[in-house]
């Protein structure tokens, strides 16, 4: 056990798998010399060479189809989009081909995709994006949220065990702002399962990423018992757990950091409302970033991140409904 | 092996004065690149002082290119500068103390605090504000020579990119199409050599990003970019040729990036000696010297020229820091458009 | 030449992912005087050293981070006084939190549900988990104390109402009577007793506990009885039962005869339709007829209630019963189910006992107990008034009434019309 930084905890996993396994290689850019735009391949490509660590042109394409035909050939590619909003230019092979590719042809496409995400420091519209909704919604992929350094570690490490192409959201202010005990061991946290943050039987808050940090904040200062989910994976998210806390609490928050309309909280809300109609004693609320693009002026993008006080706005009207 | 054409540096007086540059003109970008420069160091100071939030990037090194193109671009010219040409920004008219606003994310700023950086531009002024995804400007560049020619305007779009974003397809899709329509456009390839930390032969094969021109079926020129005076004249050509119908162009402005990527970028991993040389080739430097040479600028009118640019950056900085923080109100302003926004030049 | 305020230093942000920062040299102290812009201080963070210019020119007043520390972005370094410079008007750094707190509202949730219950009265609606909770335990939410939103009752109150011995649904209280949250005022049962064992009271048994006492302590209860001979019931029954079960796959049991024949009877007796409201006597007319319904294992009793029972005819008399009769197995009652009634029909004669003296559900005024039908020798008189024994289906029928209201004359009328037309069932009617 080690307390490390959340981006440390991302370096380490990765670079135990590649230690382990000849054919795990990173591609992207500025990831080799430069050790990454915000170091988490520091070093790796003194440790590994130039050719399993792979500073590509300025090629979103290249980057994502290459690692797609890499790993139809056997690699497990873990291909880096330097900010997560550059992975508009990687649609196209992100969601016709690897997405598809096992369910129409048999052929799986064994990749990671790591998208620093989120905002909070002033980037502005193109480097403070949360995309994850967008690709939970293309059957074939699998979006994964680490808000933990333990997670971060145990995710990424799942994320290149798991056969199909994974999407690893890192959210860039968590880098170094969060520390947390780390195991120094190899260890695999399961994707698809949802962490309980705090344990609370007044209301649920369902979270992932910074979020979870914000919420912790808020259950703080109010006058109720809050339990935090931490869901860890988008897709497949862990409907058991939040119905079973739901059915607990019957009053749940449904918080992200991505905009509101056609954002995953969407889903969740609506899924519990069919599920756990019966259990329901408030309607399910949902709190997230209002519907325009991310602004870059401090005092603009404090108005569009939920902050702590918006969140306990939120569960104070819960908590009287 | 070399098949684009490469360009002679600036001659003397007289030839400059057959391109149609008067001795105002000549001082006009002197003015133009100090101020740039001007612009771009403030705002390095202001940012490690915490008055700029975000990242800041700056263009030193490209003054030349940048202010040497926009000279040559007509009024109703339009261009999709890139995060390396503010010098564009300053020639084509854009005032320095929106752009210290626009920095610091105030409401004055052209982007009203929305957006940051050099993410600004002035519709008026035939700007079109650029994206971080830097290539997907080069399309649109496009798309605007095309409605000048749909339309019979003797109108020219320039775009610009740097040689990392000439890697993505939207670079060679853009280009192809321009070809093939022979669309009225001039497309400008800022190498400065390093894409972040990328270094040229990580990012292209070929000699000179220019040689590509051929492969798409239109011209290609290498310039140093250092020259500014060799830029307008290529600019110039070239803007001209596409007015007249003579279809697109790719100038590759050849510059070293002076700072690092990003002001928090060091830059490390650029030799120290590539630094040293080019230093020796300043843009500034080499104007300031050719116009003492060439154009007989007197000690009286530098300081003057000086003077001017240092008062018109402390006034606009004073300025910029009176206008108010944008208010959270107007968060979702603009979403979407109105009717009174296709109200512009641009939609007669 | 004013004196300026003091000017911060703070710790700049560095890039994207930067949150802290080391002072690694001052190049002036406290004292000193700097010039704007001039390099005040040198710093190192993750991505890069660089050296922070000063925002102002003055003295520096203080300095409040000492070399070799590290802070957080935006920490205030240390502060500029006096004189403000030419050049850098003093301005906030956008990386401290010193911006005024937008007034902005975080996102509105979509639009807030149905206006119910930011109405007066909140209790008139109910959340899916409280509606689901009242119908397993057989509870009037509109008898809980709400602490919600506009009176509204929560799941937190349900389960205390529960948790503190409510009554079941049966049990609306009595008009004068305290809310229904009753805590039966009782002596602690100590430990048992040599022979004895102890269980807890469900939920369940002390509503019916506390419903039977609170309606013995209200209504006057006086109880008469009349025997009413079943034959011709029992034969057409007999007759319709094939057609009804076949066409309307419905059994027209005895009960919905007797209950068919109770709306009838109750039209010409109102008060014993009624009800004692305060000081006021209610009559109605509507018969919302209950129905006694013992829960499976034991478990108590519930009464759902047929609404609007005097338009119905026997087959949806019928029909009536057997809805309610399933949802009551079924578990799916709603509130609205068992409350309202104005009349309630019972059968103690289940187990073939012929009498007995059922309590009154409040706030109603009466109750018709419905015993074993069984065949007994009867002196009939013929069509030449001989007397002849003949073997018929004698039933006993009691109307346990409430002496305040009906009258024990009354309610023998009652009974007589009540076996009238049972005696005298025609084969057309219906």
């Amino acid at each position: 056990m080690a307390e490390k930084t959340y981006l440390q905890a991302i370096s380490d996993g990765l670079r135990e798998e590649m230690r382990r396994d000849q054919r795990v290689f990173i591609l992207g850019e500025d990831v080799g010399v430069y050790g990454g735009a915000f170091k988490v391949t520091l070093g790796f490509q003194e440790e590994f060479g130039p050719w399993r660590v792979l500073d590509m042109p300025l090629s979103e394409t290249a980057i994502m189809g290459g690692a797609t035909g890499a790993a139809m050939m056997g690699m497990r590619p873990v291909a880096e989009m330097q900010f997560a909003d550059f992975v508009s230019c990687a649609w196209d092979h992100l969601v016709t081909i690897a997405a598809k590719q096992r369910w129409r042809a048999g052929t799986p496409v064994p990749i990671v995709l790591r998208l620093p995400s989120g905002g909070g420091f002033s980037g502005g519209p193109f480097h403070s994006q949360n995309p994850e909704s967008s690709f939970a919604h293309i059957p074939g992929l699998k979006c994964v949220c680490p808000a933990t350094p333990e997670d971060a570690k145990g995710l990424i490490t799942a994320a290149i065990e798991d056969p199909n192409p994974v999407l690893f959201f890192e959210h860039k202010h968590l880098y170094r702002r969060i520390k947390g005990e780390v195991p120094d061991e190899r260890y695999v946290t399961p994707i698809g399962k949802a962490r309980i943050h705090t344990e609370g039987d007044d209301l649920t808050v369902v979270t992932w990423g910074a979020m979870v940090y914000t919420a912790e904040e808020a259950a703080k200062v109010v006058d109720a018992s809050v339990e935090i989910i931490d869901l860890r994976t988008i897709m497949p998210w862990d409907t058991q757990a939040v119905l079973d806390s739901v059915r607990k609490t019957s009053k749940v928050l449904v918080l992200h950091e991505d905009t509101r309309t056609g954002g995953f909280g969407g889903e969740i809300a609506a899924t519990i409302a069919e599920e756990a109609f019966e259990d329901l004693d408030a309607p399910v609320k949902r709190l997230a970033a209002p519907d325009c693009p991310v602004p870059f002026s401090p005092v603009l993008e404090k108005a569009y991140i939920p902050q702590v006080d918006d969140v306990v706005r939120a569960l104070k009207e819960l908590i009287s409904y | 092996m070399s098949i684009a054409r490469v360009a002679e540096p600036s001659g003397s007086l007289q030839e400059v004065k057959e391109w149609g540059l008067d001795r105002e003109d000549l001082l006009q970008i002197f003015r133009n690149m100090l101020i740039t420069r001007g612009v771009e160091e403030r705002g390095h100071i202001l940012y490690r002082q915490g008055k700029i939030p975000g990242s800041f990037y700056t263009g030193r090194g490209n003054e030349a290119s940048s202010v040497g193109v926009a000279m040559a671009m007509g009024t109703d010219d339009v261009g999709t500068p890139l995060h390396r040409d503010m010098g564009v920004h300053i020639t084509r008219g854009v005032e320095p103390w929106r752009i210290f606003a626009q920095y610091m994310g105030r409401a004055d700023g052209p982007a009203h605090g929305k957006d940051g950086n050099v993410h600004m531009a002035d519709m008026n002024l035939g700007l079109v504000a650029m994206v971080s995804h830097l290539p997907a400007m080069l399309p649109v560049a496009v798309g605007c020579a095309l409605a000048f020619r749909i339309r019979e305007e003797k109108r020219v779009a320039v775009a610009w990119s740097g040689e990392g974003a000439m890697q993505r397809g939207d670079a060679h899709e853009g280009m192809n199409f321009a070809a093939v329509r022979q669309l009225p456009v001039v497309f400008i390839c800022d190498n400065n050599q390093w894409a972040y930390s990328t270094p040229t032969h990580l990012e292209y094969a070929v000699e000179h990003l220019a040689d590509r021109a051929a492969a798409y079926g239109f011209e290609g020129v290498v310039v140093d970019g250092t020259d500014v005076l060799a830029v307008y004249r290529e600019a110039k050509r070239a803007i001209e040729k596409a007015r007249d119908g003579g279809g697109p162009t790719l100038i590759e402005n050849q510059t070293l990036r002076m700072e690092g990527h990003a002001v928090h970028d060091d830059a490390f991993y650029v030799p120290k000696e590539l630094f040293e040389r080019w230093a020796e080739r300043d843009p500034i430097e080499r104007y300031r010297t050719w116009l003492q040479t060439n154009a007989e600028l007197t000690d009286d009118e530098e300081d003057e020229i000086s003077g001017y640019v240092k008062k018109l950056l402390n006034d606009s900085l004073q300025r910029a820091d009176e206008s108010p923080q944008p208010d959270p109100e107007t968060l979702l302003d603009g979403v979407y458009a109105t009717p009174e926004d296709l109200d512009t030049p641009h939609h007669k | 030449m004013a004196t300026g305020t003091a000017v911060d230093v703070v710790m700049p942000q560095m890039g994207v992912s930067v949150s802290e920062g080391t002072v690694t040299k001052w190049n002036k102290q406290v004292g000193d005087t700097i010039e704007a812009d001039e390099t005040l201080l040198e710093i190192s963070t993750d991505k890069v050293d660089t050296e922070v210019p000063s925002p102002a020119s003055g003295v520096v007043s203080e300095i409040l981070v000492q070399e070799g520390e590290t802070v957080n972005v935006g920490t205030v370094l240390a502060r500029i006084g006096g004189e403000t410079g030419a050049a850098a008007p003093a301005a906030e750094p956008p990386a401290a939190e010193p911006e005024p707190e937008p007034t902005h509202e975080a996102p509105e949730p979509l639009a807030q549900p149905a206006a119910p219950v930011a109405q007066e009265n909140g209790k008139s609606f109910v959340s899916p988990v409280v509606a689901r909770i009242a119908s397993e335990h057989g509870i009037d939410p509109s008898q809980v104390p709400g602490t919600g939103s506009g009176g509204r009752v929560t799941k937190k109150d349900i389960q205390a109402f529960i948790d503190s011995g409510a009554p079941a649904a049966p049990a609306a209280p009595a008009p004068a009577a305290a809310p229904a949250q009753a805590q039966p005022a009782q002596t602690p049962a100590g430990e048992p007793q040599l022979g004895e064992s102890f269980e807890p009271m469900s939920a369940m048994r002390r509503g019916i506990a506390d419903h039977m006492r609170k309606s013995l302590d209200t209504s006057a209860h006086v109880t008469s009885a009349i025997e009413v001979d079943m034959s011709r019931v029992v034969a057409i029954r007999a007759k319709l039962k094939k057609e009804y079960e076949s066409a309307y796959g419905v059994n027209p049991t005895y009960l919905a005869f007797i209950a068919r024949a109770t709306v009838e009877t109750l039209r010409d007796y109102p008060y014993v339709n009624g009800e004692i409201r305060s000081d006021k006597i209610v009559t109605k007319s509507f018969v919302n007829l209950g129905f006694a319904v013992e829960l499976a294992d034991g478990k108590g009793l519930i009464v759902p209630v047929v609404r609007n029972a005097e338009t119905l005819n026997l087959l949806g008399m019928a029909k009536g019963i057997a809805d309610i009769a399933k949802r009551a197995r079924d578990k799916q009652l709603t509130p609205d189910d068992v409350s309202g009634g104005s009349f309630t029909i019972t059968n103690p004669g289940g187990y073939g006992t012929f009498h007995g003296t059922p309590v009154i559900s409040q706030p109603q005024a009466a109750i018709l107990g419905t015993y074993a039908i069984v065949k007994r020798p009867w002196v009939i008189t013929d069509d030449n008034g001989a007397d002849a024994i003949a073997i018929r289906s004698i039933m006993n029928l009691t109307l346990t009434y409430d002496h305040r209201l009906v009258d024990g004359a009354l309610a023998g009328r009652f009974l007589r019309d009540l076996r009238e037309r049972l005696q005298t069932w025609g084969e057309s009617d219906y």
